[in-house]
Protein backbone atom coordinates (compact mmCIF):
# COMPACT_ATOMS: atom_id res chain seq x y z
CA UNK A 1 0.00 0.00 0.00
CA UNK A 2 1.39 3.54 -0.73
CA UNK A 3 1.06 6.00 1.76
CA UNK A 4 1.62 8.97 -0.32
CA UNK A 5 0.21 8.34 -3.17
CA UNK A 6 -2.93 9.22 -3.12
CA UNK A 7 -2.09 12.81 -1.54
CA UNK A 8 -0.80 14.14 -4.98
CA UNK A 9 -4.91 14.92 -5.36
CA UNK A 10 -5.90 18.25 -3.71
CA UNK A 11 -9.05 17.10 -2.42
CA UNK A 12 -6.47 14.56 -0.84
CA UNK A 13 -4.18 16.76 0.11
CA UNK A 14 -6.75 18.85 2.12
CA UNK A 15 -8.38 16.05 4.03
CA UNK A 16 -4.97 15.21 4.63
CA UNK A 17 -4.33 18.63 6.45
CA UNK A 18 -7.56 18.73 8.28
CA UNK A 19 -7.19 15.47 10.04
CA UNK A 20 -3.55 16.05 10.91
CA UNK A 21 -4.47 19.16 12.55
CA UNK A 22 -7.75 17.75 14.34
CA UNK A 23 -5.90 14.59 15.24
CA UNK A 24 -2.84 15.91 16.94
CA UNK A 25 -5.30 18.52 18.55
CA UNK A 26 -7.72 16.20 19.65
CA UNK A 27 -5.08 14.17 21.12
CA UNK A 28 -3.18 16.53 23.48
CA UNK A 29 -7.00 17.47 24.66
CA UNK A 30 -8.41 14.13 25.06
CA UNK A 31 -5.33 12.76 27.51
CA UNK A 32 -7.00 15.29 29.63
CA UNK A 33 -10.35 14.31 29.06
CA UNK A 34 -9.09 10.49 29.50
CA UNK A 35 -7.19 11.33 32.84
CA UNK A 36 -10.39 13.11 34.05
CA UNK A 37 -12.85 10.59 32.39
CA UNK A 38 -15.07 12.86 30.51
CA UNK A 39 -15.45 10.87 27.56
CA UNK A 40 -19.31 10.92 28.11
CA UNK A 41 -18.65 14.82 28.21
CA UNK A 42 -16.83 14.69 24.79
CA UNK A 43 -19.97 12.44 23.70
CA UNK A 44 -22.41 15.26 25.09
CA UNK A 45 -20.55 17.93 23.38
CA UNK A 46 -20.87 16.19 19.93
CA UNK A 47 -24.62 16.44 20.02
CA UNK A 48 -25.31 19.77 22.13
CA UNK A 49 -23.49 21.68 19.02
CA UNK A 50 -26.04 20.24 16.45
CA UNK A 51 -28.94 22.60 17.01
CA UNK A 52 -26.51 25.40 16.80
CA UNK A 53 -25.41 23.88 13.08
CA UNK A 54 -29.38 23.22 12.65
CA UNK A 55 -30.17 27.02 12.87
CA UNK A 56 -27.63 28.30 11.37
CA UNK A 57 -28.02 26.60 8.27
CA UNK A 58 -31.89 27.93 8.26
CA UNK A 59 -30.60 31.47 9.19
CA UNK A 60 -28.08 30.96 6.25
CA UNK A 61 -25.34 31.94 9.02
CA UNK A 62 -21.99 30.02 8.63
CA UNK A 63 -21.91 26.65 10.69
CA UNK A 64 -19.11 27.38 12.75
CA UNK A 65 -20.60 30.31 14.60
CA UNK A 66 -23.88 28.38 15.55
CA UNK A 67 -21.85 25.50 16.53
CA UNK A 68 -19.64 27.74 18.75
CA UNK A 69 -22.22 29.25 20.20
CA UNK A 70 -23.83 25.93 21.39
CA UNK A 71 -20.77 24.64 22.35
CA UNK A 72 -19.86 27.74 24.32
CA UNK A 73 -22.95 27.29 26.07
CA UNK A 74 -23.31 23.43 26.89
CA UNK A 75 -19.94 24.09 28.31
CA UNK A 76 -21.28 26.58 31.08
CA UNK A 77 -24.47 24.46 31.53
CA UNK A 78 -22.28 21.79 32.59
CA UNK A 79 -20.00 23.24 34.65
CA UNK A 80 -22.33 24.91 36.22
CA UNK A 81 -25.48 22.62 36.52
CA UNK A 82 -22.72 19.47 37.55
CA UNK A 83 -23.27 19.73 41.67
CA UNK A 84 -26.85 19.01 42.07
CA UNK A 85 -26.85 15.80 44.67
CA UNK A 86 -30.11 14.01 43.90
CA UNK A 87 -29.10 14.29 39.97
CA UNK A 88 -25.81 13.34 39.11
CA UNK A 89 -23.42 14.20 36.67
CA UNK A 90 -24.28 10.97 33.79
CA UNK A 91 -27.90 11.90 34.03
CA UNK A 92 -27.79 15.60 33.93
CA UNK A 93 -25.63 15.30 30.56
CA UNK A 94 -27.81 12.52 29.24
CA UNK A 95 -30.87 14.57 29.58
CA UNK A 96 -28.78 17.94 28.40
CA UNK A 97 -26.83 15.69 25.20
CA UNK A 98 -30.46 14.23 23.97
CA UNK A 99 -32.88 17.29 24.67
CA UNK A 100 -30.31 19.43 22.44
CA UNK A 101 -29.80 16.95 19.79
CA UNK A 102 -33.76 16.85 19.70
CA UNK A 103 -34.40 20.37 19.28
CA UNK A 104 -31.37 19.84 16.52
CA UNK A 105 -33.90 16.84 14.81
CA UNK A 106 -36.77 19.03 15.58
CA UNK A 107 -36.03 21.85 13.45
CA UNK A 108 -34.29 20.09 10.74
CA UNK A 109 -36.97 17.77 10.55
CA UNK A 110 -39.07 20.85 9.11
CA UNK A 111 -37.04 21.05 6.07
CA UNK A 112 -36.33 19.34 3.32
CA UNK A 113 -33.11 16.82 2.54
CA UNK A 114 -33.76 16.30 6.47
CA UNK A 115 -31.98 12.76 5.33
CA UNK A 116 -28.84 13.95 3.70
CA UNK A 117 -28.41 16.95 6.44
CA UNK A 118 -28.37 14.63 9.29
CA UNK A 119 -26.34 11.96 7.61
CA UNK A 120 -23.48 14.59 6.92
CA UNK A 121 -23.80 15.74 10.38
CA UNK A 122 -22.91 12.46 12.30
CA UNK A 123 -20.84 11.45 9.35
CA UNK A 124 -18.65 14.28 8.21
CA UNK A 125 -17.29 14.73 4.50
CA UNK A 126 -13.94 14.78 4.90
CA UNK A 127 -13.37 14.26 1.70
CA UNK A 128 -15.40 17.50 0.37
CA UNK A 129 -13.51 19.66 2.78
CA UNK A 130 -12.27 22.86 0.71
CA UNK A 131 -10.09 25.86 1.65
CA UNK A 132 -12.67 27.79 3.88
CA UNK A 133 -13.29 24.76 5.93
CA UNK A 134 -9.52 24.21 6.28
CA UNK A 135 -8.65 28.03 7.11
CA UNK A 136 -11.71 27.52 9.64
CA UNK A 137 -10.36 24.06 11.38
CA UNK A 138 -6.82 25.74 11.19
CA UNK A 139 -7.97 28.95 13.65
CA UNK A 140 -10.33 27.31 15.77
CA UNK A 141 -7.21 25.25 16.67
CA UNK A 142 -4.96 27.39 16.84
CA UNK A 143 -6.94 29.48 19.53
CA UNK A 144 -7.62 25.50 21.14
CA UNK A 145 -3.70 24.97 21.32
CA UNK A 146 -2.78 28.17 22.51
CA UNK A 147 -5.38 27.79 25.81
CA UNK A 148 -4.05 24.84 26.06
CA UNK A 149 -0.15 25.68 25.83
CA UNK A 150 -1.04 28.38 28.69
CA UNK A 151 -3.24 26.36 31.20
CA UNK A 152 -1.35 22.87 30.52
CA UNK A 153 0.21 22.50 34.08
CA UNK A 154 -2.95 24.07 35.58
CA UNK A 155 -5.21 21.69 33.92
CA UNK A 156 -2.96 18.73 35.13
CA UNK A 157 -2.36 19.62 38.27
CA UNK A 158 -6.37 20.00 38.12
CA UNK A 159 -6.75 16.46 36.96
CA UNK A 160 -4.67 14.75 39.52
CA UNK A 161 -5.16 16.86 42.89
CA UNK A 162 -8.14 19.17 42.97
CA UNK A 163 -7.71 20.14 46.63
CA UNK A 164 -4.21 21.00 46.01
CA UNK A 165 -4.85 23.36 43.02
CA UNK A 166 -7.82 25.07 45.16
CA UNK A 167 -4.99 25.29 47.82
CA UNK A 168 -2.70 26.79 45.45
CA UNK A 169 -5.41 29.74 45.10
CA UNK A 170 -6.48 28.44 41.29
CA UNK A 171 -10.04 28.45 40.93
CA UNK A 172 -11.42 24.90 40.06
CA UNK A 173 -14.45 26.02 38.25
CA UNK A 174 -12.55 28.06 36.25
CA UNK A 175 -10.22 25.28 35.46
CA UNK A 176 -13.37 22.77 34.62
CA UNK A 177 -15.03 25.63 32.53
CA UNK A 178 -11.50 26.26 30.39
CA UNK A 179 -11.61 22.11 29.74
CA UNK A 180 -14.87 21.73 29.25
CA UNK A 181 -14.20 24.75 26.59
CA UNK A 182 -11.10 23.51 25.07
CA UNK A 183 -13.75 19.99 24.29
CA UNK A 184 -15.98 22.02 22.83
CA UNK A 185 -13.80 23.89 20.29
CA UNK A 186 -12.21 20.63 19.37
CA UNK A 187 -15.61 19.85 18.60
CA UNK A 188 -16.75 22.80 16.96
CA UNK A 189 -13.58 22.62 14.82
CA UNK A 190 -14.03 19.28 13.56
CA UNK A 191 -17.43 18.76 13.56
CA UNK A 192 -18.57 20.21 9.99
CA UNK A 193 -15.77 18.46 8.34
CA UNK A 194 -15.69 14.64 10.24
CA UNK A 195 -18.83 14.35 11.96
CA UNK A 196 -19.62 13.57 15.12
CA UNK A 197 -18.64 9.98 15.75
CA UNK A 198 -15.34 11.02 14.27
CA UNK A 199 -14.86 13.32 17.00
CA UNK A 200 -15.19 11.86 20.12
CA UNK A 201 -13.02 8.73 18.76
CA UNK A 202 -10.09 11.47 17.99
CA UNK A 203 -10.28 12.67 21.12
CA UNK A 204 -10.50 9.43 23.09
CA UNK A 205 -9.18 6.54 21.40
CA UNK A 206 -5.98 7.68 21.13
CA UNK A 207 -5.57 9.02 24.36
CA UNK A 208 -6.78 5.90 25.92
CA UNK A 209 -4.38 4.11 23.93
CA UNK A 210 -1.32 6.49 24.63
CA UNK A 211 -2.30 5.70 28.50
CA UNK A 212 -1.63 1.99 28.39
CA UNK A 213 1.57 2.73 26.62
CA UNK A 214 3.07 5.59 28.66
CA UNK A 215 3.44 6.66 32.42
CA UNK A 216 4.30 10.94 32.43
CA UNK A 217 1.72 13.30 31.41
CA UNK A 218 4.29 14.53 28.37
CA UNK A 219 5.03 11.50 26.87
CA UNK A 220 1.35 10.49 27.15
CA UNK A 221 0.06 14.10 25.36
CA UNK A 222 3.11 13.47 22.68
CA UNK A 223 1.82 9.85 21.88
CA UNK A 224 -1.85 10.75 21.97
CA UNK A 225 -0.72 13.58 19.19
CA UNK A 226 1.15 11.06 17.50
CA UNK A 227 -1.51 7.93 17.20
CA UNK A 228 -4.13 10.61 16.73
CA UNK A 229 -2.63 12.44 13.38
CA UNK A 230 -0.75 8.67 12.41
CA UNK A 231 -4.15 7.26 12.70
CA UNK A 232 -5.95 9.91 10.58
CA UNK A 233 -3.41 9.58 7.41
CA UNK A 234 -3.29 5.68 7.96
CA UNK A 235 -7.04 5.91 7.41
CA UNK A 236 -7.21 8.36 4.50
CA UNK A 237 -4.64 6.30 2.72
CA UNK A 238 -6.38 2.68 3.44
CA UNK A 239 -9.82 4.55 2.65
CA UNK A 240 -8.79 5.89 -1.04
CA UNK A 241 -6.59 2.39 -1.71
CA UNK A 242 -9.61 0.19 -0.99
CA UNK A 243 -11.73 2.34 -2.94
CA UNK A 244 -10.25 3.12 -5.79
CA UNK A 245 -8.00 0.21 -6.09
CA UNK A 246 -10.41 -2.31 -5.27
CA UNK A 247 -13.94 -1.33 -5.37
CA UNK A 248 -15.06 -1.44 -2.17
CA UNK A 249 -15.87 1.61 -0.96
CA UNK A 250 -14.90 2.85 2.41
CA UNK A 251 -16.35 5.61 4.16
CA UNK A 252 -12.85 7.94 4.51
CA UNK A 253 -14.06 9.39 8.52
CA UNK A 254 -15.29 5.83 9.54
CA UNK A 255 -12.06 4.03 7.99
CA UNK A 256 -10.16 6.49 10.03
CA UNK A 257 -12.21 5.69 13.84
CA UNK A 258 -11.42 1.70 12.56
CA UNK A 259 -7.73 2.40 12.24
CA UNK A 260 -7.58 4.51 15.61
CA UNK A 261 -9.39 1.65 17.32
CA UNK A 262 -6.64 -1.11 15.68
CA UNK A 263 -4.02 0.63 17.11
CA UNK A 264 -5.77 0.73 20.87
CA UNK A 265 -6.27 -2.45 20.47
CA UNK A 266 -2.31 -2.98 19.57
CA UNK A 267 -1.49 -0.87 22.41
CA UNK A 268 -3.36 -2.86 24.41
CA UNK A 269 -1.39 -6.02 23.47
CA UNK A 270 1.62 -4.15 23.58
CA UNK A 271 1.00 -2.81 27.11
CA UNK A 272 1.97 -5.95 29.17
CA UNK A 273 5.32 -6.54 27.16
CA UNK A 274 6.40 -2.86 27.95
CA UNK A 275 5.61 -3.03 31.64
CA UNK A 276 7.68 -6.19 31.79
CA UNK A 277 10.76 -4.73 30.07
CA UNK A 278 10.42 -1.00 32.32
CA UNK A 279 10.16 -3.28 35.91
CA UNK A 280 13.23 -5.49 34.96
CA UNK B 1 -55.47 20.41 20.29
CA UNK B 2 -57.72 17.62 20.69
CA UNK B 3 -55.92 14.28 21.87
CA UNK B 4 -58.70 11.87 20.74
CA UNK B 5 -58.69 13.64 17.21
CA UNK B 6 -55.02 13.48 17.03
CA UNK B 7 -55.01 9.76 17.44
CA UNK B 8 -58.18 8.86 15.08
CA UNK B 9 -56.03 7.00 12.07
CA UNK B 10 -54.91 3.18 12.39
CA UNK B 11 -51.55 4.16 12.27
CA UNK B 12 -51.17 6.86 15.19
CA UNK B 13 -53.46 4.33 17.59
CA UNK B 14 -50.12 1.40 16.55
CA UNK B 15 -47.75 4.85 17.64
CA UNK B 16 -50.16 5.15 20.65
CA UNK B 17 -49.49 1.75 22.00
CA UNK B 18 -46.21 1.78 21.11
CA UNK B 19 -45.27 5.15 23.19
CA UNK B 20 -46.70 3.69 26.29
CA UNK B 21 -45.18 0.54 25.85
CA UNK B 22 -42.21 2.01 24.93
CA UNK B 23 -42.44 4.97 28.00
CA UNK B 24 -43.45 2.79 30.81
CA UNK B 25 -40.87 0.02 29.87
CA UNK B 26 -38.05 2.93 29.40
CA UNK B 27 -39.09 4.74 32.53
CA UNK B 28 -38.86 1.42 34.88
CA UNK B 29 -35.46 0.47 33.63
CA UNK B 30 -34.33 3.78 34.01
CA UNK B 31 -34.24 3.72 37.57
CA UNK B 32 -31.75 1.26 37.48
CA UNK B 33 -29.88 2.35 35.03
CA UNK B 34 -29.24 5.53 37.27
CA UNK B 35 -28.74 3.98 40.63
CA UNK B 36 -26.02 2.26 38.87
CA UNK B 37 -24.54 5.05 36.95
CA UNK B 38 -25.35 3.84 33.80
CA UNK B 39 -26.23 6.14 31.74
CA UNK B 40 -23.18 6.48 29.36
CA UNK B 41 -23.20 2.59 29.26
CA UNK B 42 -26.74 2.84 27.31
CA UNK B 43 -25.66 5.61 25.22
CA UNK B 44 -23.13 3.64 23.99
CA UNK B 45 -24.95 0.25 23.86
CA UNK B 46 -27.59 2.30 21.44
CA UNK B 47 -24.63 3.66 18.96
CA UNK B 48 -22.78 0.22 19.32
CA UNK B 49 -26.16 -1.86 18.06
CA UNK B 50 -25.47 0.18 14.81
CA UNK B 51 -23.47 -2.57 13.18
CA UNK B 52 -25.70 -5.43 13.69
CA UNK B 53 -28.36 -3.94 12.54
CA UNK B 54 -26.58 -2.77 9.35
CA UNK B 55 -25.44 -6.79 9.08
CA UNK B 56 -29.20 -7.90 9.82
CA UNK B 57 -30.30 -5.72 6.84
CA UNK B 58 -27.89 -7.47 4.28
CA UNK B 59 -27.99 -10.81 5.74
CA UNK B 60 -31.78 -10.21 5.55
CA UNK B 61 -32.58 -11.48 9.36
CA UNK B 62 -34.87 -9.31 11.89
CA UNK B 63 -32.59 -5.98 12.74
CA UNK B 64 -33.69 -6.60 16.06
CA UNK B 65 -32.04 -9.82 16.16
CA UNK B 66 -28.66 -7.67 14.75
CA UNK B 67 -28.84 -5.43 17.09
CA UNK B 68 -29.56 -7.86 20.11
CA UNK B 69 -26.53 -10.34 19.22
CA UNK B 70 -24.23 -7.02 18.58
CA UNK B 71 -25.53 -5.17 22.08
CA UNK B 72 -24.58 -8.43 23.88
CA UNK B 73 -20.98 -8.23 21.96
CA UNK B 74 -20.67 -5.06 23.40
CA UNK B 75 -21.44 -5.62 27.23
CA UNK B 76 -18.53 -8.23 27.09
CA UNK B 77 -16.24 -5.48 25.54
CA UNK B 78 -16.86 -3.11 27.65
CA UNK B 79 -16.84 -5.21 30.56
CA UNK B 80 -13.18 -6.57 29.29
CA UNK B 81 -11.44 -3.55 28.67
CA UNK B 82 -12.88 -1.53 31.80
CA UNK B 83 -11.32 -4.57 33.48
CA UNK B 84 -7.61 -3.41 32.45
CA UNK B 85 -5.97 -1.17 35.58
CA UNK B 86 -5.01 1.52 33.32
CA UNK B 87 -8.21 1.64 31.22
CA UNK B 88 -11.20 3.38 33.17
CA UNK B 89 -14.73 2.69 32.86
CA UNK B 90 -15.15 5.82 31.10
CA UNK B 91 -12.56 5.67 28.44
CA UNK B 92 -13.69 1.71 27.59
CA UNK B 93 -16.94 2.90 27.06
CA UNK B 94 -15.93 5.60 24.55
CA UNK B 95 -13.66 3.48 22.73
CA UNK B 96 -16.47 0.85 22.26
CA UNK B 97 -18.48 3.23 21.12
CA UNK B 98 -17.06 4.90 18.78
CA UNK B 99 -15.57 2.01 17.27
CA UNK B 100 -18.49 -0.50 17.30
CA UNK B 101 -20.53 2.97 15.32
CA UNK B 102 -17.72 2.99 12.96
CA UNK B 103 -18.00 -0.31 11.68
CA UNK B 104 -21.49 0.14 11.53
CA UNK B 105 -20.43 3.22 9.05
CA UNK B 106 -18.01 1.58 7.37
CA UNK B 107 -20.25 -1.41 6.54
CA UNK B 108 -22.97 0.88 5.55
CA UNK B 109 -20.32 2.66 3.06
CA UNK B 110 -19.29 -0.61 1.60
CA UNK B 111 -23.08 -1.20 0.08
CA UNK B 112 -25.77 1.03 -1.86
CA UNK B 113 -29.83 1.55 -0.85
CA UNK B 114 -29.47 1.11 3.17
CA UNK B 115 -29.00 4.94 3.58
CA UNK B 116 -32.96 5.60 3.42
CA UNK B 117 -33.84 3.39 5.97
CA UNK B 118 -30.61 5.33 8.42
CA UNK B 119 -32.64 7.92 9.74
CA UNK B 120 -35.73 6.11 10.99
CA UNK B 121 -32.73 3.80 12.59
CA UNK B 122 -30.99 6.64 14.46
CA UNK B 123 -34.02 9.18 15.37
CA UNK B 124 -36.48 6.73 15.21
CA UNK B 125 -39.96 6.44 13.36
CA UNK B 126 -42.36 5.48 15.45
CA UNK B 127 -45.57 6.34 13.09
CA UNK B 128 -44.41 3.90 11.04
CA UNK B 129 -44.56 1.08 13.45
CA UNK B 130 -46.13 -2.24 12.67
CA UNK B 131 -47.95 -4.50 14.30
CA UNK B 132 -45.44 -7.41 14.48
CA UNK B 133 -43.34 -4.44 16.11
CA UNK B 134 -45.95 -4.00 18.42
CA UNK B 135 -46.02 -7.29 19.60
CA UNK B 136 -42.01 -7.44 20.14
CA UNK B 137 -42.73 -4.51 22.34
CA UNK B 138 -45.10 -5.85 24.41
CA UNK B 139 -43.24 -9.51 24.86
CA UNK B 140 -39.46 -8.08 25.37
CA UNK B 141 -41.36 -5.37 27.77
CA UNK B 142 -43.22 -8.19 29.69
CA UNK B 143 -40.02 -10.22 29.85
CA UNK B 144 -37.96 -7.50 30.82
CA UNK B 145 -40.33 -5.95 33.57
CA UNK B 146 -40.89 -9.73 34.68
CA UNK B 147 -36.70 -10.34 35.52
CA UNK B 148 -36.83 -7.03 37.04
CA UNK B 149 -39.50 -7.87 39.51
CA UNK B 150 -38.15 -11.32 40.40
CA UNK B 151 -34.72 -10.04 40.99
CA UNK B 152 -35.81 -7.02 42.23
CA UNK B 153 -34.64 -7.11 45.74
CA UNK B 154 -31.16 -8.56 44.63
CA UNK B 155 -30.27 -6.08 41.85
CA UNK B 156 -31.05 -3.00 44.43
CA UNK B 157 -28.62 -4.82 46.84
CA UNK B 158 -26.11 -4.86 44.38
CA UNK B 159 -26.41 -1.00 43.06
CA UNK B 160 -25.94 -0.14 46.88
CA UNK B 161 -24.10 -2.22 48.16
CA UNK B 162 -22.32 -5.15 46.41
CA UNK B 163 -19.88 -6.74 48.85
CA UNK B 164 -22.52 -7.57 50.98
CA UNK B 165 -24.99 -9.28 48.15
CA UNK B 166 -21.59 -11.14 47.77
CA UNK B 167 -21.38 -12.00 51.27
CA UNK B 168 -24.95 -13.38 51.06
CA UNK B 169 -23.66 -16.05 48.63
CA UNK B 170 -25.76 -14.47 45.56
CA UNK B 171 -23.92 -14.51 42.33
CA UNK B 172 -22.59 -11.04 41.60
CA UNK B 173 -21.21 -11.50 38.38
CA UNK B 174 -23.92 -12.96 37.06
CA UNK B 175 -26.52 -10.38 38.34
CA UNK B 176 -24.54 -7.96 36.70
CA UNK B 177 -24.57 -9.36 33.00
CA UNK B 178 -28.22 -10.00 33.76
CA UNK B 179 -28.87 -5.64 34.75
CA UNK B 180 -26.96 -4.95 31.55
CA UNK B 181 -29.08 -7.28 29.61
CA UNK B 182 -32.36 -5.97 31.00
CA UNK B 183 -30.73 -2.76 30.05
CA UNK B 184 -29.74 -3.77 26.11
CA UNK B 185 -33.30 -5.52 25.60
CA UNK B 186 -34.97 -2.02 26.73
CA UNK B 187 -32.82 -0.34 24.50
CA UNK B 188 -32.68 -2.46 21.13
CA UNK B 189 -36.68 -2.35 21.53
CA UNK B 190 -36.88 1.26 22.17
CA UNK B 191 -34.98 1.88 18.54
CA UNK B 192 -37.98 1.83 16.48
CA UNK B 193 -39.87 4.63 18.37
CA UNK B 194 -37.14 7.32 19.42
CA UNK B 195 -34.25 5.56 17.76
CA UNK B 196 -30.88 4.58 18.96
CA UNK B 197 -29.60 8.29 20.19
CA UNK B 198 -32.59 9.26 21.75
CA UNK B 199 -33.30 5.65 23.05
CA UNK B 200 -31.01 6.76 26.26
CA UNK B 201 -33.46 9.61 27.06
CA UNK B 202 -36.52 7.70 27.37
CA UNK B 203 -34.45 5.84 29.40
CA UNK B 204 -32.88 8.66 31.51
CA UNK B 205 -35.14 11.52 32.10
CA UNK B 206 -38.45 9.82 33.67
CA UNK B 207 -36.18 7.81 36.20
CA UNK B 208 -34.28 11.23 37.49
CA UNK B 209 -37.50 13.29 37.38
CA UNK B 210 -39.26 10.54 39.44
CA UNK B 211 -36.23 10.75 41.84
CA UNK B 212 -36.53 14.33 42.41
CA UNK B 213 -40.65 13.70 43.49
CA UNK B 214 -40.18 10.62 45.97
CA UNK B 215 -37.76 9.25 48.13
CA UNK B 216 -38.84 4.97 47.87
CA UNK B 217 -37.84 2.65 45.32
CA UNK B 218 -40.82 1.46 44.28
CA UNK B 219 -42.52 4.29 43.89
CA UNK B 220 -39.45 5.96 41.80
CA UNK B 221 -39.91 2.53 39.28
CA UNK B 222 -43.94 3.25 39.38
CA UNK B 223 -43.51 6.87 38.61
CA UNK B 224 -40.76 6.96 36.30
CA UNK B 225 -42.65 4.38 34.27
CA UNK B 226 -46.05 6.49 34.35
CA UNK B 227 -43.75 9.57 33.96
CA UNK B 228 -41.95 7.96 30.20
CA UNK B 229 -45.84 6.64 29.27
CA UNK B 230 -47.31 9.84 29.40
CA UNK B 231 -43.87 11.67 27.60
CA UNK B 232 -44.61 9.52 24.72
CA UNK B 233 -48.38 10.39 24.49
CA UNK B 234 -48.11 13.90 24.66
CA UNK B 235 -44.92 14.05 22.50
CA UNK B 236 -46.62 12.19 19.96
CA UNK B 237 -49.50 14.43 20.21
CA UNK B 238 -47.75 17.41 19.88
CA UNK B 239 -45.24 15.66 16.58
CA UNK B 240 -48.82 14.67 15.08
CA UNK B 241 -50.48 18.18 15.17
CA UNK B 242 -46.94 20.24 14.61
CA UNK B 243 -45.72 17.72 12.24
CA UNK B 244 -42.38 17.55 13.24
CA UNK B 245 -40.19 14.48 14.23
CA UNK B 246 -41.86 12.55 16.78
CA UNK B 247 -38.75 10.74 18.93
CA UNK B 248 -37.26 14.08 19.49
CA UNK B 249 -40.76 15.31 20.17
CA UNK B 250 -40.84 13.03 23.13
CA UNK B 251 -37.50 13.46 24.40
CA UNK B 252 -38.29 16.95 24.66
CA UNK B 253 -41.48 16.56 26.35
CA UNK B 254 -39.58 14.24 29.16
CA UNK B 255 -36.70 16.79 29.41
CA UNK B 256 -39.41 19.55 29.86
CA UNK B 257 -40.97 17.33 32.73
CA UNK B 258 -37.28 16.61 34.21
CA UNK B 259 -36.45 20.72 33.44
CA UNK B 260 -40.06 21.67 35.68
CA UNK B 261 -39.30 19.33 38.10
CA UNK B 262 -35.65 20.25 39.03
CA UNK B 263 -37.02 23.24 39.91
CA UNK B 264 -40.22 23.06 41.72
CA UNK B 265 -40.06 19.64 43.44
CA UNK B 266 -40.79 19.81 46.80
CA UNK B 267 -38.07 18.53 48.90
CA UNK B 268 -34.54 17.92 45.83
CA UNK B 269 -35.84 21.19 43.76
CA UNK B 270 -33.68 24.10 43.26
CA UNK B 271 -36.57 26.32 44.89
CA UNK B 272 -36.91 24.26 47.71
CA UNK B 273 -32.97 24.35 48.29
CA UNK B 274 -33.70 27.90 48.32
CA UNK B 275 -35.40 28.41 50.81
Amino acid sequence: MNLLQPFTIPYMQRALVEVLVLGALAGAVGVLVVLRRLAFVGDALTHTVFPGVVIAHLLGRSLLLGALAFGVLTAVLLTTLGGHRRVGDDAALAILLTSFFSVGVVLISRTRGFTADLTVFLFGRVLAVDRADLLQTLAVAAVAAVVLLLLHKELVLRAFDPEATAAMGYRTGALDLVLNLLIALVVVAAVEAVGTVLVIALMVVPAAAARLLADRVAAMTALACLLGAAGGWLGLAVSYEVSVDHGVRLAAGATIVVVLVGLFLLAAALAPLRRRVVTR
Amino acid sequence: MSLLEAFGDGFARRALLEAVMVGGLCGAVGVHVLLRRLPFFTMALGHATFPGVVLAGLVGISLFAGAAAFGAVVVVVVALLGARDRVDDTSAVGVTLSGAFALGVLLLSAQAGFSRDLTAYLVGSIVTVRPGDLVTTAVVGAATLAVLAALHKELVLGAFDRGGLAALGYPVLALDVVLLLVVEATVVTSIPAVGTILAVALVVAPAATARLWTERLRATMALAAALGAASGVVGLAISLQWRVAAGATIVLVAAALFAVSLVVAPRHGLLASLR
